[in-house]
């Protein structure tokens, strides 16, 4: 019990870091042979928050813990190692098609960027879907497959709990890239160290926290809004209440500016919601572009079912699927990475979420990956 | 920014991949795959590599005039693997997959620095296949870390293993777990090992293992 609350401290701290657990099978409840059979990455906070969700729910099911190197679902699949192969090997490795006397198979949907579920089905004779995107959708995905209502648990969200842990993050990965100067500058400024370390991560928190209140766009506007906000605040609580360190006003008030401003640009990269600008930058491209090919689009509408982000509609009338919100793309590749018509195209390199961990992992990839059979 | 300097420093690329690799094994691995391509494999043998990266140790044995089939599950290494290793055949597969190709057809099965990438239901996988798929006579090579048997040269394998494991994990981004039994495994799947060296205090070993 203390071990996991101990480890949940670290995992919130340190999800730049691979977690693994054991790959393999685990059964949640007690299954049998027609039970659901599910698949997960093997980071270890997922798979304990999965079997704990199937418990609550009183789902039976069979989970496959697939070997994703100890990074989380969206991660992995963008960063190539949740992939087709990974699931391939996994259910050949488990032993699961011995258990079960059906071959439906459930993905996470954020594992759409990495796995073509075409080829997958080809490779292994299973039938693979895409579930909700969130374990604690499942219960209710469960309920209306089928449904177009099944949509609005395909929706990624940023709660307030995300956010929480988000920031820290943010603080977290920025401490690593600026404890060497904030030490070399304590050499001249006695204590900077440690009073910017804390300023540090109640800035990055406060970013992300707060991202929906701030005003501006999302990036270098809002972290500067904060920036100027609280230093707003700071000057009334230095002049009336109280007196904090012995730096000048103007300084103090330069530095929060300046922390907050970079925090706030390298916020989106910490987000689900926002492509980071840094991704475009290190991508190339200044505006990320997806357009369907109405002449080569079949109208399966299976790119509305990959999106987490709502980018693609289905017009039922004419059966073909259309862009209505290209802003909210998130150069995930999902899409092009499951479109059996190659009927999407796109102006970047597909799996690529707007994480850090993504752009941290992300290996050259093609923008439209062949899977070659033997 | 501080994205954009870890994604530099860890970006995957082939050209990374050997480098890494060549550090982790202070250059033993490139000898060691001469010594594969020169001492165990002959012309007109059919050779499979399971992991062929770069493409380097499949170029050696083309050379030699074997039939090389090579799967890897990475495109980019794949698309080096065509270049350094053109007369090769390639393929995008997973090494739980070999029982797709064809029964009693290889003479060498050839796997560098590529089970200990694998999970340990993997291996077990990997060999039991290698088994099905090598001729009578042929023999499985493997060049791996493993795990050193006695705590004192352990000990002592855990000043080099640790400092190069960490490089190689931010050079290749790769993380690799040391066989472990790897020869008592073998002769339970049915194997007889006829060949061992060891590098590097005994981290890193060529192990020849034959069906019979």
């Amino acid at each position: 019990m203390m071990l996991n609350l101990l480890k949940d401290i670290w995992f919130l701290f340190g999800r730049l870091f691979p977690f693994p657990a054991k790959p393999g099978l685990r059964r949640a409840g007690n299954p049998d042979r027609l039970s659901l059979v599910l698949v997960t990455c093997n980071f270890e906070l997922t798979v304990r928050k999965v079997l704990r969700t199937l418990e609550c729910d009183g789902i039976d099911a069979w989970l496959l813990v697939a070997p994703t190197k100890g990074i989380n679902v969206w991660c992995a699949a963008s960063g190539g190692y949740f992939s087709t192969d990974t699931v391939v090997s996994i259910i050949k490795t488990s032993g699961i098609e011995n258990l079960v006397d059906h071959r439906d198979i459930i993905l996470p949907q954020l594992s759409a960027t990495g796995i073509n579920i075409w080829a997958l089905r080809e490779r292994t004779g299973w039938k693979p879907r895409f579930g909700p995107v969130d374990i604690k959708y499942l219960a209710k995905y469960l309920e209306c497959v089928g449904d177009p209502f099944e949509r609005k648990y395909r929706r990624i969200e940023f709660p307030l709990g995300d956010r929480f842990v988000m920031g820290t993050n943010l603080g977290f990965s920025s401490l690593l890239f600026f404890i060497l100067p904030f030490l070399v500058a304590s050499i001249w400024m006695d204590g900077l160290w440690w009073k910017s370390i804390l300023l540090l991560f109640f800035l990055a928190i406060l970013n992300s926290v707060l991202v929906f209140l701030l005003p501006g766009k999302p990036g270098v506007q809002k972290g500067f809004s904060l920036g100027v906000i609280l230093s707003v605040i700071f000057v009334v609580i230095r002049q009336n209440i109280w007196t904090i360190g012995h730096w000048e006003t103007l300084e103090q008030i330069g530095w929060i500016i300046l922390l907050s401003t970079y925090l706030g640009y390298d916020m989106p990269s910490w987000s689900p919601l926002w492509r980071a600008e840094i991704k475009e930058l290190v991508m190339g491209v200044k505006r990320t572009l997806v357009e369907v090919i109405p002449e080569q689009c079949i109208g399966c509408g299976l790119c509305t079912i990959v999106c987490p982000a709502g980018v693609f509609e289905l017009d039922s009338g004419i059966k073909k699927s259309m862009v209505v919100r290209l802003d909210a793309c998130q150069a995930c590749g999902a899409c092009i990475e499951n479109c059996p018509k190659e009927a999407i195209k796109n102006n970047f390199r597909s799996g690529t979420c707007s994480c850090p961990t993504c752009t941290v992992i992300n290996s050259v990839k093609s923008s439209k990956r062949k899977v070659l059979h033997p | 920014m501080s994205t954009l300097v870890y994604m530099k420093i860890l970006e995957r690329t082939p050209e990374k991949y050997d480098r890494g690799m060549r550090i982790l094994t202070l250059g033993r691995i490139d000898r060691i795959k001469l010594e594969i391509a020169s001492l165990w494999v002959k012309s007109g043998h059919y050779v499979l590599e399971i992991g062929c990266g770069t493409g380097r140790l499949a170029a050696l044995m083309t050379a030699r005039g074997a039939h090389v089939a090579g799967i890897d599950i990475s495109e980019s290494m794949l698309t080096a693997a065509r270049r350094n290793a053109p007369e090769a055949e390639l393929i995008h597969m997973t090494a739980t997959e070999i029982d797709k190709l064809e029964r009693n057809r290889f003479d060498r099965i050839v796997a560098t620095l590529s089970l200990s990438e694998l999970e340990e239901d993997e291996i077990a996988f990997v060999l039991r296949d290698s088994f099905v798929l090598l001729k009578t006579g042929g023999k499985l090579i493997i060049a791996d870390e493993v795990k050193v048997p006695t705590w004192r040269k352990r000990f002592l394998a855990c000043f080099v293993s640790w400092p190069l494991s960490v490089l190689t994990f931010l050079l290749t981004r790769n993380t690799t777990h040391a066989l472990k039994r790897l020869e008592g495994r073998l002769e339970q799947t049915g194997f007889r090992i006829v060949a061992r060296k060891n590098y590097l205090l005994g981290t890193l070993a060529l192990i020849v293992a034959e069906k019979t």
